[in-house]
């Protein structure tokens, strides 16, 4: 179905190959996983499928690539809709049209299909993507995962042959991905569908997959089962982690294959009791907060407390109103009822040098916050603006993140780099609270390790508090003591992050699966429950 | 546009005004909360940027128009190569007037091209773009969603700023993150609508057509009317 014969791809701007001599070709019905690190060549790879790239973002292209016998080097990227669908990293940024329907007839308009043909396509993927019921919506008022199946179903309704997907679940809740992939999964069975997915999340994902793409950032890649592949790779989900630690003889993908394998092992043990963190003062308290937009209510009477050196986790669905409880804290947004404050001062007052020096908040997009012409500028002026001595901020920057070229424009880091910067120069203020919002989007797993260490030493060493939203339940499992769970801007659970992760299925992380009953949440959890019994 | 060619016809203040009033009505009275309905008060504020700097510009560069002085302002001598241009010197109330209704002309261009985005979302009308000026309408995309994109990264830019402590960011730190990040927004929509295929095929097809009522020849009609009368005014 699709061919890579000795593959080379080179931006003209950058010296680095981003793809070297790379050949392999994927089966009809096929389900093929990329992987690698950020900034490895994920996004170019799938881009060259359809032709984006080179026709539309330049570069030089060596060897030959062909979708269903077509060279793509040959035909321009519309010429392949009706055989390739792709859907983007952010899907809100493709959307051509205003509400679901017209976004979801868009491309058959383009090809000039007969309406009547286009109606009955349209409904099909209505009632196939769960999307009925929002069929006048307008999209930007969508979530992010309702925003996603209907990126999905507009490039489904083309009844293309192969679909490519860049990071389809980074946005969404556990659930909502758990939709989409199993989706995927019917329509790779059902209609022989070719899906080829890039994404970091691997514990997702995982199971659905038949082969992996492993791209290794030297340009080099390789291509082969699951299996093969994780058996010795660094990016790997935690329940391959934990066969490792535990020593199995085969890696097992999915949690049932792990389960069988690894009973002994369940029988053994302390149980884990995390010790519950002595509450010192109140640093951010909210009492009675409610938003509301128009007539949507996006909080209900919140009350809320969180403590000196607690780390605590914010989850709960696509637009069950994080961000907007993120944003009404830290005084972006004025609550229609209700107050908040952060170490007794009230949010809406927070200003200057006094907000700076009392709450540090990242955004979803943690590229808003830089403005400097180049790394070490956007340094000085975060040493300038908090008055420490200079090189302090640089100097946190290459703590975390050692390779950084100070030269470099923000711009142009990786992802993960990116946040590192945003961080450093947020610490540099030594604020009382760090308010992050999605931290984990985009970033793999090496990256993903960093920020875990570096928020554990802020908060243990500091005695400074951290609050995250976030879908990423792993993440929480490594991190949060506590975790509150939001639902329709309700709280609805409040509690230390083991009650909370281990009493619903869904929201468990893989490690948990595996071991349920026993009260383990990460490999290091369990591999000390074994060394405690030796 | 009708109404853009009227208002250059008449070349008259008035006219001008006038013209903005109205797309000011119709913009508080039909515009949906949309994300791009900001984009009518983003173009009136650019239009008094413009004015201030075009009047300014206007009283002291220039041939100078004889009339009433208002105040004078010392003249920069310049090399007599570059003669019949004056830096400085006596600043008449004519002058300042012709400046100022320059001004306003383009100030009513802008806004007019402020109100046609508000009212109606980008996409709608890309939707209608024929297919046949294809390369034209990508172009098109990236031009009528630049606008309303600039206005929506602006604001969160400035959101951002002011977690920073930054509450009165410079309009420089602003500008550089807010174009790079409208135009990338811009070449992405490009791009997913190229791999959608957007303008293969010559002809294409309506889902839902939007019919041409009787009211939409009316409105086409009286823009021609008042192009035909600005002209004949000014003959």
């Amino acid at each position: 179905m699709i061919n890579f014969s000795n593959v080379s791809l080179i931006y003209p701007t950058s010296t680095k190959t981003i793809l070297e001599d790379l050949s392999f070709s994927i089966m009809e019905g096929e389900l093929v996983l990329i992987i690698g690190s950020t900034g490895t060549g994920k996004s170019s790879l799938l881009k060259l499928i359809n032709g984006l790239v080179p026709h539309h973002t330049g570069g030089i292209l060596a060897g030959d690539i062909t979708v269903d016998g077509i060279s793509t080097k040959l035909v321009r990227p519309g010429e392949l809709s009706h055989l390739v669908g792709i859907v983007g990293q952010n899907p809100s940024q493709g959307f051509v049209t205003d509400t679901v329907e017209e976004e979801l007839a868009f491309g058959m308009e383009a090809q000039n299909l007969a309406p009547d043909l286009m109606r009955k396509r349209v409904e099909e993927i209505l009632d196939l993507m769960a999307l009925a019921h929002l069929r006048d919506r307008n999209i930007s008022t969508l979530s992010g995962g309702e925003q996603q199946r209907v990126a999905i179903g507009s490039a489904l309704v083309m009844h293309p042959k192969i679909l490519v997907l860049d990071e389809p679940t980074s946005a969404l809740d556990p659930i909502a991905a758990e939709e989409v992939l199993s989706i995927l999964h019917r329509l790779v069975h059902d209609l022989s569908l070719t899906v080829i997915i890039a994404e970091h999340r691997l514990e997702r994902v995982i199971g659905f997959a038949d082969r992996i793409i492993h791209i290794s950032g030297d340009g080099n890649a390789k291509i082969d089962t699951p299996e093969v592949i994780l058996k010795d790779s660094a990016i790997a989900p935690p329940i391959v982690h934990l066969a490792r630690a535990l020593g199995l003889s085969e890696v097992g993908l999915s949690v049932r294959d792990v389960r069988r394998a690894s009973e002994k092992f369940r029988n053994v043990g302390e149980d884990l009791e995390r010790a519950p963190i002595e509450s010192g003062e109140v640093i951010v308290s909210a009492s009675d907060l409610t938003l509301k937009y128009g007539s949507s209510v996006a909080l209900k009477s919140l009350n809320l407390s969180i403590h000196a050196g607690e780390i605590v986790a914010l989850m709960g669905r696509n637009g069950a109103g994080k961000s907007s409880l993120l944003t009404t804290l830290v005084g972006l947004q004025k609550p229609s009822t209700g107050n908040s404050t952060i170490c007794n001062t009230p949010s809406m007052l927070l200003k200057g040098k006094v907000r700076r020096e009392i709450v540090g908040f990242i955004p979803q997009e943690p590229s808003d916050l830089l403005y400097g012409q180049s790394v070490l500028g956007e340094c000085q002026q975060a040493d300038k603006d908090n008055q420490v001595p200079s090189g302090t901020t640089l100097a946190l920057l290459q703590r975390i993140v050692p390779s950084v070229d100070e030269q470099t424009h923000p711009r142009d880091l990786s992802e993960g780099q990116r946040l590192a910067l945003a961080l450093s120069v947020v610490l540099s203020a030594q604020p009382q609270v760090l308010i992050l919002d999605e931290p984990t989007r985009g970033l793999d797993y090496q990256s993903k390790a960093l920020l875990i260490t570096l928020l554990q030493n802020f908060s243990r060493e500091l005695g400074r508090s951290v609050l995250i939203a976030t879908h990423d339940v792993e993440l929480v499992a490594e991190l949060a003591d506590r975790v509150i769970f939001l639902s329709e801007g309700e709280i609805v659970a409040d509690g230390p992050t083991l009650d909370i992760l281990l009493s619903s299925p869904a929201f468990a992380p893989q490690v948990s699966k595996v071991m349920s009953p026993r009260r383990w949440l990460t490999v290091s959890d369990v591999v000390a429950a074994m060394e405690n019994e030796k | 546009m009708l109404i853009v060619g009227a208002v250059l016809a008449t070349n008259n203040a008035w006219v001008a005004g006038l013209a903005i009033a109205v797309a000011a009505i119709s913009v508080l009275k039909f515009a949906e909360k949309a994300p791009w309905s900001k984009s009518f008060w983003f173009s009136l504020k650019l239009g008094a940027f413009i004015l201030v700097i075009r009047t300014f510009v206007g009283v002291l560069i220039g041939v100078p128009i004889p009339g009433t002085a208002l105040f004078s302002v010392p003249i920069l001598p310049l090399p007599n190569w570059i003669a019949g241009i004056r830096i400085g010197g006596v600043v008449t109330q004519e002058r300042l007037l012709s400046s100022i209704h320059e001004g306003l002309i383009i100030i009513t261009v802008i806004a007019m091209f402020g109100a046609a985005v508000s009212l109606t979302s980008p996409h709608k009308l890309l939707r209608i773009t024929p297919v046949v000026i294809y390369e034209f309408g990508v172009a098109t995309v990236i031009a009528t969603s630049a606008l309303p994109q600039l206005v929506l990264s602006a604001s969160r830019i400035r959101r951002a700023r002011a977690l920073r402590g930054d509450e009165k960011p410079s309009w420089r730190s602003i500008a550089i993150p807010l174009l790079e990040d409208s135009l990338s927004r811009s070449l992405e929509l490009a791009a997913a609508m190229d791999s959608r295929g957007y303008g293969i095929s010559r002809k294409r097809s309506r889902y839902r057509p939007i019919p041409w009522q009787i009211l939409d020849s009316f409105v086409v009609a009286s823009g021609l009317i008042s192009i035909a009368l600005a002209l004949a005014v000014t003959q």
